[in-house]
C-alpha cells in the first residue's frame, strides 16, 4: 500500500525527514519497499504563458507559440488542439526529464521548438490527453508545476501483513505510529449538519444475507454538485495512485484510503422501487460493471440490487447501470461489511481485483462501517454541497461485543526478558487503542478495540508490548561457545571426501611406531622427526614411540594388502603424528599421507591401462589443495632421502612447506619388501588448515563475447619449466589471454638433444569487445618475442 | 529474360537434385543464390530498368528465388533423413558392455561411525572440541576426581611418557579443557583417540572415544536420558531403546553405564548380546561438584552431564563386525566394504 508523507502529517505532528519516518514504519512491522517523491519531476516543469500562437506553415495541426516562463520567452512548436494565446500551461523546458523520455531542442519542420508544452497524462496527472493541461488564469508563470499545485511529497511503498488490515488506511498507520513515536492522534472531522428529512421516507434497506453480509448501512445525501474534486483532494489520490474521477467517487475514495474502510456511492434516481436488498445473485444473473464487463454470477456471489437489478457486486466492483454521473443529485451513501472468504471467492472466481475487494478479502471491522460512511458524509457536504437526511439504513445483526484479553506481567518477563510496570504496559497498550478493564495480582485485562482483529490472546499482547519496546531493544542472551573451529572441521572432512572420490580407501594405525623405521627411511639425524616421544612402559620395542611420520605404517599396510593379492592400491590415513619439544606435553600435528601402487584406474575395455605416476600424485594434490583455496603453489625438487631424485617434489606455498610427493626411492622401498614402483603424498595439515582461506566465491561476469583459441609450438631447452613458461605467457597480456594450457610435450628423434617440444593452447578472451584476428596475432607476436628473448625458444 | 530465368531454374533443379551431402546444398546455395551467382547479377540489374518493367521483373526474380530456396530445403531435408538412417544402423551397440565407471574409496568404518555421530550431535547444536593425545595427570586424573591411588593409575592401565605424562585413557580430558577456557553454557562433544595398556579381541591399546558434555542452569538427569535416547534412536533405529544402570566413575555422581537393546534380537538374547538382550556402549552421569568446584565454576548455580560412548563399539555393533583387530589390519577388502 502507498503511504503519503504529508497525509500522515494530518493526523500527527512529527518533525521526522521522510527516511526516518521511513525507518521507524519498517520497525513498527510496515515494510517499507520503497520510498519516492511524486512532486519530483514536476520540479522540473514551469508554468508560462502562451503570449502569441500562429499555425505553422508547412503543417495544419501544428502550432507556432512563444511562450514566456516568467523569465524569458521562448519558441515552442504544439500539436494540442486546445492551444490559444493568453493560457498558463505547463512547459517542459530543454533538459526537463518526464518518465520515459526528455526533452530536447528539435526541429519540427523547418521550425525550432526549445520545449514541450505537457498535456496533463504526459505529467502523469491524469489520463487526459485530449489537449495540453491549461491552468488558471491566475497561475503565476515561472514557478515550478510541482510548488504551485502542491504535489511536493514522499510516498512510501508499504507491505501491509495480512494480519494488519487496520493498517490498510492511512489513519490506521497515523495510529500505530502515534502509540511507537508517542505523539498524540488527531481526529478526522466526523459530524455533519442533517436536515429533517428522513432517509425512512426515501428508501428501504432489506438484508437477506446477514451470513455473508455482516453490516450494511445507507446514508443518503440530496442536492450534491458533481464536478472535479479540489486540487488537493486529487493530489493526495494521485500520490497514492488513484486516478481523480468526480469529487463524490474522489471521496468515497479518499476515505477508503483514509480509514481503510470502501465505500460506495449510487445515484438515488437509478434505485428502481427506492429500495436497497443485499441477496445472494440468481443463477446466470447479469451484472454490467463499471470496469465495462458484463459478468455472468451465481448462487455463492453476493450483490447489492434494487427492486429490479443488481447494482453492485457486493464489496467487489460498483454497477455502470447505478453509478454518479455528471447529472447525479442525490446520491446513496454505502457503506458495508462482508464476509471476508466470500468476497475472496468472488473477486478470485471472476478475475477483478479492486482497492475495495483487496480490503474486505482481510477480514476489516463491521464499526469501521459507520465511521467511514460519517466521514464520507462530511466530506461529500464540505466538498460537493447537498443536504445529508436525518437517520441512516443500518443492518447489523450481530454487533460487535469487545473482547477481553489478560496479560501477565511475569509473562512479559518470561518471553521477552523485559521487566515492566503495570503503568508502562497500560500506557503502551492504551495508546493502541486497547482499554484498560481491571487489574489483577500480576495480571491486567484489557478490552480490544473493534479494529485489531488480530488481537485475540497473551501471545498477541506480548507481540504489542514488544514492538512498541523495539524488537532490538532486547539485549541478546550469549549462548555462542565459540569452542569449534567450523572451517577447520569441515576442511579436514572435504579433504577426506576427495580422496575417497579418487578412490582411496582411508585406513587408521596405532599411534604406536617402531624407531628403526626412521632409520630404514633414511631420516637424517638432524630431522625435526628424530625428536621422539617414547614410552615409558610399551608394548613393546615395535610399539614403543608415537609416530612422528604416518609413511611407514602406510608402507606396511601396501605390503600386507600386496601380499593378499591386492596391487592396485590408493590408500590414506589423516592423523595426528607426535613429536617432543621443550613443552610438557607433546607437539602433535595432523597430516595427511597416502600411497598409491598399481594401476591408477580401473579397467576399461576402451582404455590402454595405466600405472600410476608422478603427474597422477601431483594431480591429486594440486586438487585437494584447490579445494581449500590454495592456488598455485611451487613445485620444487626433493632432496628428502625416501625419494627417487628427479621424480618428487616438495610443495611450497608463500615460503611454507605444505608438504611433499612423488615416488619412493625403489631401494627403500625394497627395505619395506615393496617390489614396485610407489608413489606417495606427504601433506602438513596443520599448515595446510592454517593457509585455508575462509572466502566465499564471488561473482564475475561471464565474457559476453565467445573465446578465441590459439595453438603455438616451440623448441624449447629442458632447463626452462613449464611453470616459469607458462607464468610468462600469462603475464604479455592479462587483459585478454585468459587461460594457457600445454597440450602436448614431445621429446622425439627429430628433436635436437637437450631440447623439448612443448604446444599450448592459448584461450584469449575480453568482456568488451570481439577479439579480431589482427588483434589476437599482435599479442601472440608479442608472446613469441617475449618468450625468445627469455626463453630462446624457437617456432617450430 | 523469362526464358533466362526459367533455364537458371532448371540448371539448379538437376543440381540439386543431385546432391548428396550438407556440403553440397551449401555450394549449390552459393552458386545459384550467393553474391557471384547469375541471379546476384540481375537483382543489381533491376535498378536500371525503365520503372515500368521493374514491378513484373522484380516478382519474377523472387519466385525463381523462392523455388529455388524450397528445392535447397527439401533436398537438404532428404540428405538429414538419409543420413540419420544411416547412424541408426551404425551405432547398435552391445548395451550390456561394462560403462566407464570411476573407482570409489572408502571411509574407516571407525571415521563413518565417528562422522555420524558428530552430526547427531552437531544437529543438536554442540559443537566439536578436541585435545590432546599425550596429556598430564592433571586434565587424566586429578580433575576428574581420580584420586592419587586409584587403580586405573597404574602402569597396567595407562601408557606413561614420563612421571605426569602419559596417553589420555579418555577423552573426558578435553571435558576438563573445555571448562578450563570457557564459561557454562557448555555444549560439546569431544572425539578422539585414547589408549589402555591392553590387547586383545575386544580391546585395542588405541581406540576412539566420544565424550559429550553439557553444563547449564536446569540441566538434569531427565536431559541426559533423553539426549542417550535420542542418539541411541538416530544412531541404531527407532526401535532401540536404551537404559542405564547405577555404576562407578569417580567423575559423576550419580554415575551410569548405558546399554542398548541389542541390535540383532531385540531383547529376546542371542550370540551378539551373549544372551542377555542388551549391549554395553558407555558410560555416563551428573558431572560431580568436585569437578565444577576444583575447576571454578559454581556447583549451585551450574549443573551438567556427561558420558562417553566407545566408537569401535558403535561400529562393530553396526556393521556386525566380529573383532576389533579387523580395524587396524587395514585390509582393502575390508576397507572397501564401507564405501
Amino acid at each position: 500500500m502507498k503511504i503519503s508523507y504529508n497525509w500522515l502529517k494530518d493526523y500527527l505532528d512529527f518533525d521526522l525527514k521522510p527516511a526516518e519516518l521511513g525507518n521507524e514504519l519498517t520497525f513498527a512491522g510496515i515494510e517499507v519497499e520503497g520510498l519516492h517523491y511524486p512532486g519530483k519531476e514536476l520540479e522540473q516543469i514551469k508554468i508560462a504563458e502562451i503570449i502569441s500562437l500562429h499555425k505553422h506553415p508547412q503543417a495544419d495541426n501544428l502550432s507556432i507559440c512563444q511562450v514566456n516562463d516568467g523569465n524569458s520567452t521562448v519558441q515552442v512548436i504544439c500539436g494540442a488542439p486546445n492551444c490559444r494565446t493568453g493560457q498558463k500551461v505547463a512547459l517542459a523546458p530543454i533538459g526537463a526529464s518526464l518518465t520515459g523520455f526528455k526533452i530536447k531542442k528539435v526541429k519540427l519542420r523547418g521550425e525550432e521548438s526549445l520545449g514541450m508544452l505537457c498535456s496533463e497524462k504526459e505529467l502523469g496527472l491524469s489520463g487526459d490527453h485530449e489537449g495540453i493541461m491549461i491552468l488558471p488564469e491566475e497561475a503565476p508563470a515561472g514557478t515550478n508545476l510541482a510548488t504551485y499545485l502542491q504535489l511536493q511529497d514522499a510516498v512510501y511503498d508499504t507491505e501491509i501483513t495480512p494480519n494488519r488490515p487496520d493498517l490498510l488506511g492511512i489513519y490506521g498507520i497515523a495510529r500505530d505510529l502515534s502509540a511507537l513515536l508517542k505523539i498524540p492522534l488527531k481526529q478526522p472531522e466526523l459530524t455533519s449538519e442533517t436536515i429533517p428529512e428522513k432517509i425512512e421516507n426515501h428508501l428501504s434497506l432489506e438484508n437477506q444475507a446477514p451470513d455473508l453480509c455482516t453490516r450494511y448501512t445507507a446514508r443518503m445525501i440530496k442536492g450534491v454538485s458533481i464536478g472535479e474534486s479540489p486540487h488537493w483532494l486529487k493530489n493526495r489520490l494521485l500520490a497514492v495512485g488513484l486516478r481523480p474521477i468526480n469529487n463524490i467517487v474522489d471521496i468515497t475514495n479518499y476515505v477508503m484510503m483514509e480509514l481503510g474502510h470502501p465505500l460506495h456511492a449510487f445515484d438515488y434516481d437509478k434505485l428502481e422501487g427506492k429500495k436497497i436488498i443485499v441477496r445472494k445473485a440468481a443463477e446466470q444473473e447479469k451484472f454490467p460493471a463499471l470496469d465495462e464487463q458484463t459478468y455472468t454470477l451465481s448462487n455463492d456471489d453476493l450483490v447489492i440490487a434494487d427492486e429490479k437489478k443488481p447494482v453492485a457486486l457486493a464489496g467487489v466492483i460498483g454497477g455502470s447501470n447505478s453509478h454518479i454521473t455528471g447529472t447525479t443529485t442525490d446520491i446513496v451513501l454505502e457503506a458495508a461489511n462482508f464476509l471476508y472468504s466470500s468476497i475472496r471467492k468472488t473477486a478470485g472466481k471472476h478475475l477483478i481485483s479492486t482497492d475495495s475487494s483487496y480490503r474486505f478479502e482481510r477480514n476489516i471491522s463491521d464499526e469501521m462501517a459507520e465511521i467511514a460512511s460519517k466521514r464520507a458524509a462530511q466530506l461529500i457536504l464540505k466538498i460537493a454541497g447537498g443536504r445529508l437526511l436525518s437517520g441512516k439504513l443500518d443492518s447489523y445483526p450481530d454487533p460487535f461485543k469487545p473482547p477481553l484479553v489478560k496479560l501477565r506481567l511475569s509473562r512479559i518477563t518470561r518471553l521477552l526478558t523485559l521487566h515492566l510496570d503495570e503503568k508502562t504496559v497500560k500506557n503502551h497498550l492504551e495508546a493502541l487503542g486497547l482499554k484498560w478493564i481491571k487489574s489483577e495480582p500480576d495480571t491486567l485485562w484489557f478490552e480490544i478495540p473493534p479494529y485489531r482483529k488480530d488481537l485475540l490472546r497473551e501471545v498477541d499482547l506480548l507481540e504489542e508490548i514488544i514492538r512498541l519496546h523495539g524488537y532490538n531493544n532486547i539485549a541478546s542472551v550469549d549462548h555462542n561457545q565459540d569452542i569449534m573451529d567450523k572451517n577447520r572441521f569441515y576442511t579436514r572432512r572435504k579433504l577426506k571426501s576427495a580422496l575417497v572420490d579418487h578412490g582411496f580407501s582411508e585406513v587408521i594405525n596405532w599411534s604406536f611406531s617402531d624407531p628403526d623405521y626412521l632409520d630404514k627411511l633414511k631420516i637424517a639425524d638432524g630431522d625435526p622427526r628424530r625428536d621422539l616421544v617414547k614410552l615409558k612402559n610399551p608394548l613393546g620395542k615395535s610399539f614403543s614411540i608415537l609416530r612422528p611420520t604416518l609413511i611407514p605404517d602406510l608402507l606396511k599396510n601396501a605390503l600386507y594388502n600386496i601380499n593378499h593379492g591386492q596391487k592396485d592400491l590408493k590408500i590414506f590415513e589423516q592423523a595426528k603424528v607426535f613429536t617432543r619439544n621443550d613443552q610438557k606435553l607433546a607437539r602433535e600435528k595432523l597430516r595427511l599421507t597416502g600411497i598409491m601402487t598399481g594401476h591408477s584406474k580401473p579397467v576399461f575395455w576402451q582404455d590402454k591401462s595405466v600405472e600410476v605416476d608422478y603427474f597422477l600424485v601431483k594431480g591429486i594434490i594440486e586438487e585437494l589443495l584447490e579445494l581449500c583455496r590454495i592456488d598455485c603453489p611451487d613445485f620444487i625438487p626433493s632432496t628428502q632421502a625416501y625419494y627417487l631424485q628427479g621424480q618428487a617434489a616438495e610443495i611450497i606455498f608463500k615460503d611454507l612447506n605444505l608438504g611433499s610427493c612423488g615416488q619412493l626411492d625403489p631401494k627403500i622401498a625394497t627395505d619395506f619388501d615393496l617390489d614396485l614402483p610407489v608413489f606417495l603424498f606427504d601433506l602438513d595439515l596443520e599448515r595446510i588448515l592454517e593457509q585455508v582461506a575462509v572466502v566465499d566465491p564471488v561473482f564475475r561476469e561471464i565474457p559476453k563475447f565467445p573465446p578465441v583459441l590459439r595453438d603455438i609450438s616451440f623448441l624449447v631447452e629442458h632447463k626452462y619449466s613449464f611453470q616459469a613458461i607458462r607464468n610468462k605467457i600469462l603475464a604479455v597480456n592479462p587483459d585478454y589471454i585468459r587461460k594457457v594450457d600445454l597440450f602436448d610435450e614431445y621429446k622425439g628423434d627429430n628433436i635436437k638433444a637437450g631440447f623439448r617440444s612443448l604446444s599450448f593452447k592459448l584461450v584469449f578472451n575480453s568482456s568488451t569487445k570481439t577479439l579480431t584476428d589482427e588483434f589476437i596475432n599482435d599479442i601472440i607476436q608479442n608472446v613469441i618475442r617475449k618468450l625468445e628473448s627469455e626463453f630462446q625458444i624457437e617456432m617450430r | 529474360m523469362k526464358e533466362k530465368l526459367e533455364n537458371i531454374f532448371k540448371e539448379a533443379q538437376i543440381a540439386i537434385t543431385q546432391a548428396t551431402t550438407r556440403h553440397d546444398i551449401l555450394q549449390l546455395k552459393s552458386r545459384f543464390l550467393g553474391k557471384k551467382s547469375d541471379f546476384s547479377s540481375m537483382m543489381k540489374q533491376l535498378g536500371s530498368l525503365p520503372a515500368e518493367e521493374k514491378p513484373a521483373f522484380g516478382s519474377d526474380l523472387n519466385i525463381l528465388k523462392t523455388r529455388i530456396s524450397e528445392l535447397l530445403e527439401q533436398q537438404d531435408e532428404i540428405i538429414r533423413e538419409a543420413d540419420y538412417q544411416k547412424a541408426i544402423g551404425r551405432n547398435t551397440l552391445d548395451l550390456t558392455m561394462p560403462g566407464r565407471k570411476r573407482e570409489r574409496g572408502s571411509l574407516h568404518p571407525i571415521t563413518r561411525t565417528w562422522q555420524e555421530i558428530e552430526d547427531i550431535f552437531l544437529a543438536m547444536g554442540f559443537e566439536i572440541a578436541e585435545g590432546p593425545d599425550v596429556e598430564d595427570e592433571f586434565h587424566n586424573f586429578d580433575a576428574l576426581n581420580t584420586p592419587q591411588d586409584h587403580p586405573a593409575r597404574d602402569l597396567s592401565d595407562t601408557f606413561y611418557i614420563n612421571d605426569d605424562v602419559l596417553l589420555r585413557t579418555q577423552t573426558s580430558t578435553v571435558q576438563v579443557r573445555v571448562m578450563q577456557k570457557h564459561k557454562p553454557p557448555i555444549r560439546i562433544i569431544s572425539p578422539g583417540s585414547c589408549y589402555r595398556n591392553e590387547n586383545d579381541a575386544s580391546h585395542s591399546p588405541m581406540f576412539h572415544q566420544v565424550e559429550a558434555l553439557v553444563v547449564d542452569q536446569g540441566v538434569n538427569f531427565a536431559d541426559l536420558r533423553d539426549i542417550l535416547n535420542v542418539f541411541v534412536r538416530k544412531m541404531f533405529g527407532e526401535r532401540i531403546d536404551s537404559r542405564i544402570r547405577p555404576h562407578f566413575f569417580p567423575f559423576t555422581e550419580p554415575s551410569a553405564e548405558i546399554d542398548i537393546l541389542c541390535i540383532k534380537c531385540f531383547g529376546k538374547g542371542c550370540n551378539l548380546c551373549k544372551g542377555n538382550g542388551w549391549l554395553e556402549m558407555g558410560g555416563a552421569g551428573m558431572v560431580d561438584p568436585n569437578v565444577f568446584d576444583l575447576l571454578g565454576i559454581d556447583s549451585e548455580k551450574y549443573t551438567g552431564y556427561a558420558f562417553g560412548l566407545g566408537i569401535e563399539r558403535i561400529a562393530m555393533t553396526k556393521y556386525n563386525i566380529p573383532d576389533m583387530r579387523l580395524l587396524f589390519e587395514n585390509d582393502i577388502r575390508f576397507l572397501k566394504q564401507f564405501s
